[in-house]
């Protein structure tokens, strides 16, 4: 009671803020990859098409069109971290931050370009190793930085069992 | 308290008038040189603040409550190196701490925070006029074994 007293007493009214601000930390690269690992099954499901018939080609123009779209987003999404996450202090820290951000943005638009397996799967790499690099800044637990095996990362794994 | 009239037997012997003059002039000549001292502490326990966030880790962490002198920068600018509170140039209603990490040609000041890697500072709001200081940070009195000036 005295205690608590003492300290309401000698408490301050008003909060100085040392921070970061408040988007700072709302960051996060699980949009990005989620992104890319749309981008890839939809390359897996445009594969996938055998027929011309009017269905094979309504599934593939929405999967085109959700391809693009992805593709897009992880270009959004990686440009947004890097230049508004990132410090220079990351960069001192993480010397291929530049090069691989610049890698992602070429990497998404060659996959809108193409219905290629092997550059959907260089794509996921990529913004994979970009999480890396963020979650590591951020100091946090191996288990949130590193993707799974298959290339996946583990926290997008329950919305690919909804998607398929 | 009975003492004045219980005083008929006096415990010190009686003290020389220019011995009185001495003691008046040593406790006068303290009390002068305490009483800038004590006004700075009072103004700033006006002013005192707690610290919201990391960014000026190690110097001042994360919860720690400070004294701010608010006329610390009446006769002169903030200088380099040194803690400054400032209204948020984003939101002018939030207070910020930060310290100044070089002074421009035209006076603005450029804020950084200690931990640069989780502060936001004159990297992303530009540098401030010293017109936006409010005080400088110079104690901490909060927690108790951290009690101290800040620098």
């Amino acid at each position: 009671m005295l205690r608590q007293r003492l300290v309401a007493a000698l408490a301050p009214r008003r909060v100085a803020h040392a921070h970061c601000d408040v988007p700072c930390g709302v960051y996060d690269p699980a949009p990005a990859q989620i992104a890319a690992r749309t981008v890839s099954r939809m390359v897996e499901l445009l594969n996938g098409i055998t027929g011309m018939e009017l269905e094979d080609r309504n599934k593939m123009v929405r999967c085109t069109a959700v391809k693009e779209q992805h593709a897009e987003l992880v270009k959004r999404e990686v440009q947004v971290i890097w230049s508004d996450y990132f410090k220079p202090e990351h960069l001192e820290k993480y010397p291929e931050l530049h090069d691989l951000s610049w890698r992602v943005l070429k990497q998404a638009s060659k996959c809108k370009q193409s219905v290629d397996a092997e550059a959907a799967a260089e794509l996921e790499r990529l913004v994979g190793r970009f999480a890396e690099i963020f979650w590591a800044s951020k100091g946090a637990p191996a288990h949130l930085m590193t993707p799974s095996a298959e290339g996946a990362p583990k926290n997008v794994i329950s919305w690919e069992v909804r998607a398929s | 308290m009975g003492r004045i009239g219980a005083s008929s037997t006096p415990v010190a012997p009686p003290r020389s008038f220019a011995s009185g003059v001495r003691v008046g002039l040593v406790l006068g000549g303290l009390a002068l040189a305490a009483a800038p001292g004590i006004r700075r502490a009072g103004r700033s326990w006006r002013n005192r603040v707690a610290v919201e966030g990391g960014s000026m880790s190690p110097a001042v962490l994360d919860g720690e409550w400070l004294l701010v002198d608010p006329d610390a920068f009446r006769d002169r600018g903030p200088r380099e190196g040194e803690l400054v509170l400032v209204a948020d140039p984003g939101r002018p209603d939030r207070l910020l701490v930060k310290r100044v990490a070089a002074i421009a040609a035209d006076g603005l000041l450029d804020l950084r925070g200690d931990a640069p890697e989780a502060s936001t500072d004159s990297r992303d709001f530009g540098p401030v006029p010293p017109s936006q200081v409010l005080g400088r940070p110079w104690a901490r009195y909060w927690p108790p074994r951290r009690i101290g000036r800040v620098r």
